[in-house]
């Protein structure tokens, strides 16, 4: 009798569910028919309000629905990365059409989950899935040549550090660059730093330091007092918030520093100007942008989805801020310069190094090969 | 090696040694006055990263660093007002309790942030105010002394002042001695007719003052915003330099130095193109030699 009932129960759940599957895809259908708009989910495995990285994709999302008039939908995920996982099975399970997620951290669960909606399409930003993998063909991954940015902050601050008629600068030929974690991505901005640096002015040394987390703001200053102690005329932070330490310590100092991934100067300006006017530049990632450019190449059918597209100055991916800061502080032997090497990178005459493409202990050795 | 000999001895290094101790040394003294009344206070992690957010608030709300400082110090005694309710009251797990307020007090201060300014990450979108430096005058003309002792915060001057009246109330005042009889025999000073529950409240109460003040330090002195979890392990180092120091005042000032200079130490390092992993886990690596040292060393003389 009991296991009557529950064999009743559990055939009633299981036509409820083939049901309301089915009643599901049918609603798919008509919308499609009505509009061929894509929806679009944006999953940040992270907070809004950094300023900079998730900020910037979260402008993305709100420039597609204001120029491109699309359903857009932003998931924030936080920072527990044990849901992520979930949150993208589960928005997989909805009628969205293109989900967009971000960083290294979602490239194992992308790899995992994809494979399993082959009818969904998926773009990852600032990290590339392995096709090598197979079942892949619906997900498009973007890489930034975050190397290129960092390569003419690298110009900028050798320059400056040479020259010593600048207000805030000694012309020591020390720079400096704190990093949040020993890991590729932050590493890429690194190398590209070094040689645009070393490239520019030949016996410039270069200080590098790491504070082992994105969180550490204090001891992201203390780090850059040290740089500034031996030397540093610029130090450049890859910190994400922790790096605003940085900019606090070099503005204590009297010196100069260079944001990242958003226009750190302009973020600051009304709170904090006599920071922001320190700040030389900031390496911009303009996550915004190619998110929107994608998904308008989606709509033309000319995504090239089961590819990694690697997105540098050439394609407005990446660059450093020239804000009002910039102009008064960079002489026009600077500026003339940062653009002629801008033109450069453009036409493929000048290669910035890439971490990724380095050896093992490539990169270590030019760590150490301009440590002061 | 001659460059890294020449800046670990010079005055500035010394300077940056008692500046990056200031929390730890404030954080060391909150876990002592807890651990010494038996109801160790491990949120004091979570106490500082609150009174962090509470200060700049404060100071921006009350327009000045002051009233930021107070509010910094009452937030702290509200956060272990709350880990005394649920331990002393509610007699849950002191640990269990502390580690679900550590956890809270990330999501909370976020929370908080974003409520007041839109942003759930930074506070550069509120206009606070920083404790100032001041010289000592005196002791500033003294050529190398005056550059390492003078010129530092008000509150890491005042962590020295506040460990000095720790020591002194420990011994010398009857709370003090009824915190210490807490701590070491409960029944005792239960039999003499005096509440162990009263003397633990007092004793968290004090110690999240402290973590407070410890709090203020890193959001309006050290760095002037607050940032998403900026203590940073800062409080958990501090239960670790209390161990260290076995609950002595003087002794666990000492250790919270010692992991200070191994900080200092580490940015130091890393200028020399030291490996990074290396210098990190020097304060870490030392912590675990130095207690297995003082582990060895109690229990020879339990030996005896």
């Amino acid at each position: 009798m009991k296991n009557k009932i529950v064999t009743i129960l559990l055939t009633l759940v299981m036509i409820t569910a083939l049901v309301s599957g089915c009643s599901k895809k049918q609603n798919n259908n008509n919308t499609d028919d009505g509009n061929d708009l894509p929806k679009v989910a944006v999953l940040l495995n992270g907070n809004l309000g950094d300023k900079s990285f998730f900020d910037s994709a979260n402008n993305g999302a709100t420039l597609m629905r204001e120029e491109l008039g699309l359903d857009v939908n932003v998931v924030e995920m936080g920072f527990d990365n044990t849901i992520w996982e979930t949150t993208l099975y589960e928005t997989s399970d909805k009628d969205y059409d293109i989900i967009i997620v971000g960083t290294y951290q979602m490239q194992e669960i992308l790899q995992k989950v994809a494979p399993e909606y082959p009818e969904k399409k998926y773009i990852i930003f600032d990290s590339a899935v392995n096709y090598d993998l197979g079942g892949l063909d619906n997900v498009y991954s973007i890489l930034f040549k975050q190397n290129e940015g960092a390569y003419l902050a690298g110009v900028l601050a050798a320059m400056v550090s040479e020259n010593d008629t600048m207000e805030y600068s000694l012309g020591n030929k020390i720079i400096g660059v704190v990093g949040g974690m020993d890991i590729p991505v932050i590493n890429d901005f690194i190398a590209g730093y070094i040689k645009g640096a070393v490239d520019t002015v030949e016996d410039i040394k270069v200080s590098t330091s790491y504070i082992g987390d994105f969180n550490d703001t204090a001891k992201a200053k203390d780090l850059a007092k040290a740089q500034i102690r031996l030397g540093a005329d610029v130090v450049f932070h890859v910190a994400a918030q922790a790096g605003l330490g940085v900019i606090e310590g070099t503005a204590d100092e009297g010196k100069y520093a260079i944001g990242v991934d958003a226009d750190q100067a302009l973020a600051l300006k009304d709170t904090q100007e006599n920071r922001a006017k320190m700040i030389l530049t900031s390496v911009v990632k303009n996550i915004d942008q190619v998110i929107l450019q994608a998904v308008k190449e989606d709509m033309n059918g000319t995504l090239q989805y089961g590819q990694t597209q690697s997105m540098g100055i050439k394609e407005n991916a990446i660059d450093i801020a020239e804000n009002e800061f910039y102009e008064a502080m960079a002489t026009d032997d600077m500026k003339a310069r940062i653009d002629e090497i801008r033109e450069q990178i453009k036409s493929g005459e000048l290669n910035v190094p890439s971490i990724f493409n380095m050896a093992d202990g490539e990169f270590s050795e030019l760590v150490s090969s301009v440590a002061p | 090696m001659e460059q890294i000999v020449s800046i670990i001895f010079s005055a500035d290094f010394i300077f940056s040694v008692i500046r990056l101790s200031t929390p730890i040394l404030f954080a060391t003294m909150a876990v002592l006055i807890s651990d010494r009344a038996g109801v160790t206070n491990i949120a004091v992690e979570g106490t500082m990263l609150f009174a962090a957010l509470m200060g700049v608030i404060g100071s921006a709300y009350g327009g000045n660093v002051w009233t930021g400082l107070l509010v910094a110090v009452l937030s702290g005694i509200l956060f272990s007002g709350i880990i005394a309710f649920f331990h002393l009251k509610l007699e849950t797990d002191i640990v269990l309790t502390g580690i679900a307020l550590n956890l809270m007090a990330s999501g909370l201060t976020i929370f908080i942030l974003y409520l007041l300014t839109g942003d759930k990450g930074v506070s550069t979108g509120l206009n606070s105010k920083t404790v100032p430096n001041i010289h000592i005058p005196v002791l500033r003309s003294i050529p190398v002394l005056g550059e390492m002792l003078s010129g530092h915060s008000v509150l890491t001057y005042l962590a020295f002042v506040v460990i000095a009246i720790i020591t002194v109330f420990l011994k010398k005042t009857r709370l003090g001695t009824y915190i210490r009889a807490a701590g070491e025999n409960a029944e005792a000073i239960d039999t003499a007719g005096i509440s162990v529950k009263v003397v633990r409240l007092k004793a968290l109460l004090i110690s999240g003052a402290i973590a407070g003040l410890g709090g203020a330090f890193m959001s309006m002195s050290y760095v002037s915003m607050f940032t998403k979890d900026m203590v940073a392990g800062r409080g958990f180092i501090a239960l670790a330099a209390e161990a260290m120091g076995h609950g002595n005042p003087i002794l666990s000032t000492l250790s919270a130095l010692f992991f200070g200079a191994a900080d200092a130490l580490s940015n130091n390092l890393q200028l020399f193109n030291f490996p990074s992993e290396l210098t990190r886990l020097m304060p870490y690596a030392l912590t675990i030699i130095a207690l297995t040292f003082y582990a060895a060393r109690a229990k020879k003389q339990l030996k005896k």
